[in-house]
């Protein structure tokens, strides 16, 4: 496909990076020729120097021939405006960042009917994120697929976990009553598509795909507790942590603190349930105050990357179950681990990985990717003639950097073992590094 | 350093090497096939060697850096060389390596200096190998397998930057991949094109392969021992001078105008000084020539057009022996020899471009004396350039005319006389061919002495690679971790 990506800031280069490793021929475009250089630089693409809201410099990046054109700049209305007149030259579809989740409230228009395929909101999708982690308070990432009769989670497994040292191959005999299929671990800096024989070790985080009413005993066996929350306490008034209080308050029981007068109040009005406190995250005595130790978990999500780390901590210290921050640099993401936050989100990465399924829709059927890890998660569905129906799937010879994780057979849901063999018509869920999506692609064909 | 992954390169590169020279066999099968054996042997030998670096280091090729692109076209063209002389060696067409290497790097580089005395005895497989080394090496062995292999994304970047010549890297498509392919389209259009018309000037279709091959790669090999100038054709003459120019022209731009965008030559400032520059330079060069009674002025022009374009664009075709003329003419195309034609394009030396900008920073420091606070861009192309560019532009200009000192002093110290060895040393460096004095027109190398020929060898791979490329393996900086 061709691609134009306008903005090459962290959400441009990001799609930039994994549409150009798909192989799709991709052009950005950005005022800044700095910007510009790093992006040359690090990937294979064609960059093009100007407003993305101006018809020269959209009509210069081949604008007409493209299948999907990304305005994901800083300023919406250089995105809607690019959008727009992208539309107006005949790209095909349209995506535009808002940074502002009510750029369209109000308007008496759709993005729909401008030509716009979807606007996103970066904030918006964090929150969404936040929300998904805390319901499975045991888990990192939750993922649902086949209308949420599969869920694939991650699993940070601690000194307790009872799967240390053990091998992949051992844990499945012993444990046949619960299905699952282990797609990834992320292990320091890496992901790791494992094969039997792999070791868990201490500090893993290991994705899991399993049945969802078989998610809680697999939890179980890997020594977490799935447990009930009632109370949630966000750090930082922000967009995201407003919108993470809307989702919640109708549920369970919110406190939100904020430190500048105008924003509290604001809150306070808008938020009907949600407890709203004026204070410092930084303000042990204040925490305390407001019960700290009882919070099943603690989002913080102020605009200072490095607060939100270190108030994390103190709440980890303090023995919140669940403690998620909010995080600026992408670079951060995979150190969660390291630190012992349960989860870092970043809303620009969200934003990526929203835009990169709403650019595969069609394409392929469902998608997802993993926090922190270089891969994705992509279904599949195979025909009489694809390669993959051929054989059983330990002889294959399917590609390093992909997994099979599921098979979705009618109404059945199948979790694959070596030799479950795919039929056509299955709907495969399989999980695979960017590099290897294509080789993947090849087996379905 | 990822040794593995260069290695993995390197053997690919090898395979495509070794696959084109397989591709000489039926040629020379078609003729007395005397050289049929050397050239299957010595091509089958360069792909097994490659396929099997590449096969056995597949898996690692990692992400390449710069160092590790630097490493690969550096090494890419010094073994790419060493296999390509095997066919010359085995053949015994040329006995000593080091002839044999000096030629294949001469036609890789598309210098075009030869130490063949008597070039018509080779067998036509072999000719036709020499003028095809040529024609691979004009865009780059490089280029040519990164249009094969597009896996190298990102790192094809590195090498791409590495081996083409330029001051910045213009992308013409968003695939490195199919710039690499665009450009390589162009130059078998362009070959394809000579090719016709030559065969329709009277030209047999071999030596017309071979010519074309040589033009528009701008190396300067003949099937002839008189080059051009054997054929007497003035048909044909006019026909290369177009094709060298073209030659001499920036890639891109001939893409561009085949899209319809003709005008994109007139907006390029390199490509208008490069035509001014010929036109006065082949003035200059025919006031300079010494004119007989006998001589028809049509003629004349055409000899001092044909060789200034030769030289200019570094192809170094011979039709009149140019030392016979005044030194002034000397002189000029002596000069000319640095100069160059246009990035993006075929040819040696510094390039235009390089001039171009240097001319300008010096005009604008000039006004700086007089108004110290003055602002003044240096532009090209309508854009300001940065300072860093200009400073990049300069080390490379002070690089290239320090190789070119150092060198011809070797050269005089292996009892070489001094303009044969500063002539020698400007063709070598800047891949045109024919230099002056006993490396003449009408000369060949094959007098050097063996420690010169070495050195003459290293010009031409720093030349063509654009000095940085080569200079920068010499560092120790380089290979520190």
């Amino acid at each position: 496909m061709k691609i134009v990506v306008i903005g090459a800031g962290e959400i441009g280069f990001h799609t930039a990076k994994i549409l150009s490793q798909e192989k799709h021929d991709v052009i950005v475009v950005d005022s800044s020729a700095a910007q510009l250089e790093r992006v040359n630089d690090a990937l294979d693409v064609m960059t093009v120097e100007g407003s993305g809201s101006r018809l020269t410099t959209l009509r210069r990046a081949q604008v007409e021939q493209a299948d999907v054109v990304i305005a994901v700049t800083s300023n919406d209305d250089v995105n809607f405006a690019s959008c727009v007149l992208s539309h107006r030259l005949g790209a095909k579809r349209k995506f535009m960042r808002t940074n502002d989740a009510d750029f369209f409230q109000d308007a008496e228009v759709t993005p729909q009917e401008l030509g716009i395929d979807m606007a996103v909101s970066p904030e918006r999708l964090a929150a969404k994120e936040i929300v998904r982690l805390i319901r499975r308070t045991a888990a990192t990432d939750i993922v649902d697929f086949a209308e949420g009769r599969i869920q694939l989670i991650g699993i940070k497994l601690d000194q307790a976990s009872p799967l240390i040292n053990r091998k992949l191959r051992d844990v499945v005999k012993e444990y046949t009553e619960v299905p699952f299929r282990a797609v990834a671990i992320s292990r320091g800096l890496r992901t790791v598509i494992p094969s039997a024989d792999d070791v868990f070790k201490k500090g893993d985080q290991v994705f899991v795909i399993s049945k969802t009413e078989m998610v809680p005993e697999m939890l179980k066996i890997s020594g977490k507790e799935s447990v009930k929350f009632e109370n949630v306490m966000i750090l930082g008034g922000t967009g995201i942590g407003q919108q993470v209080a809307e989702d919640l308050e109708e549920e369970v029981s919110v406190k939100l603190i904020e430190s500048s007068k105008e924003a509290s109040s604001r809150l306070a009005d808008v938020l009907k349930k949600t407890m709203v406190i004026r204070g410092e995250g930084k303000d042990l005595d204040l925490l305390a105050t407001e019960g700290i130790m009882d919070m099943d978990a603690y989002v913080a999500v102020t605009r200072d990357e490095e607060d939100n780390i270190i108030s994390c901590l103190m709440a980890k210290h303090l023995g919140v179950k669940k403690a998620i921050a909010h995080v600026e640099k992408t670079d951060y993401i995979p150190l969660a681990n390291t630190i012992g936050i349960d989860a870092l989100v970043n809303k620009k990465l969200s934003a990526a990985t929203e835009i990169l399924k709403l650019v595969r829709k069609g394409e392929i059927l469902s998608i997802a990717t993993l926090h922190g890890v270089d891969a994705e998660m992509i279904e599949m569905v195979a025909s009489p003639k694809s390669s993959v129906t051929k054989k059983p799937i330990r002889d294959l010879k399917f590609p390093d950097g992909g997994i099979i994780g599921c098979v979705i057979r009618k109404d059945e849901v199948i979790i694959p073992v070596g030799d479950t063999r795919i039929l056509p018509d299955d709907r495969v869920v399989v999980l695979t590094l960017p590099r290897a999506i294509h080789e993947v692609e090849k087996f379905f064909h | 350093m990822r040794i593995r992954s260069v290695l993995s390169v390197l053997g690919f590169i090898l395979v495509v090497v070794g696959l084109l020279m397989l591709c000489v066999l039926p040629i020379s099968l078609s003729y007395d096939g005397e050289d049929a054996y050397a050239l299957a042997v010595s091509g089958l030998l360069t792909v097994g060697v490659g396929a099997v670096g590449w096969y056995v280091n597949r898996k690692k090729s990692g992400e390449l850096g710069a160092r590790e692109g630097f490493m690969i076209v550096g090494l890419g063209w010094v073994v790419a060389s060493l296999f390509g002389c095997l066919p010359f060696l085995i053949t015994g067409a040329i006995p000593s390596f080091t002839d044999a290497y000096f030629e294949v790097v001469s036609g890789f580089t598309t210098t075009g200096a030869t130490i063949l005395t008597n070039v018509e005895a080779l067998p036509e497989g072999l000719l036709f190998w020499r003028s095809l080394t040529q024609w691979i090496g004009g865009l780059g062995i490089i280029l040519l397998s990164i249009a094969i292999l597009p896996i190298l994304g990102v790192g094809g970047m590195q090498l791409f930057q590495a081996e083409v010549p330029g001051i910045s890297v213009e992308k013409l498509a968003p695939r490195i991949s199919q710039t690499a392919r665009i450009l390589w389209m162009v130059y078998v259009l362009l070959t394809v094109v000579q090719m016709a018309l030559l065969v329709g000037g009277g030209m047999t279709l071999f030596d017309a392969a071979c010519h074309s091959f040589t033009t528009v790669s701008t190396g300067g090999f003949s099937t002839k021992n008189a080059s051009i100038a054997h054929y007497q054709s003035s048909y044909i003459e006019q026909v290369i001078i177009v094709f060298m120019f073209l030659a001499g022209t920036s890639f891109a731009l001939h893409y561009r105008a085949l899209r319809g965008e003709w005008r994109s030559y007139v907006r390029d400032n390199e490509f208008t000084f490069y035509a001014v520059l010929v036109v006065l330079a082949s003035l200059l060069v025919f006031l300079a020539i010494p004119f007989g009674e006998r001589d028809e002025l049509g003629k004349v022009v055409q000899a001092a057009v044909f060789q200034t374009v030769s030289i200019l664009t570094t192809t170094g075709f011979v039709t009149a022996d140019y030392e016979l003329w005044f030194p002034a003419a000397q002189w000029i195309l002596l000069m000319l020899m640095f100069a160059g034609a246009c990035t993006g394009s075929t040819a040696g030396g510094i390039k235009l471009v390089r001039i171009l900008v240097l001319l300008k920073n010096g005009i604008n420091q000039l006004k700086m004396l007089i108004h110290p606070r003055a602002i003044l861009p240096v532009r090209h192309n309508g854009k300001s350039l940065d300072q860093e560019i200009i400073i990049d532009i300069l080390t490379f200009f002070i690089l290239f005319v320090l190789i070119f000192i150092v060198a011809s002093l070797a050269m005089t110290a292996l009892g070489m006389d001094i303009v044969s060895s500063a002539g020698a040393v400007a063709a070598s460096l800047g891949n045109i061919g024919p230099g002056l004095g006993s490396v003449g027109a009408v000369d060949n190398y094959a007098h050097v002495p063996m420690i010169g020929k070495w050195i003459l060898v290293f010009c031409m791979l720093t030349g063509r690679l654009e000095i940085f490329t080569i200079i920068v393996l010499l560092t120790p900086a380089f290979w520190r971790r």
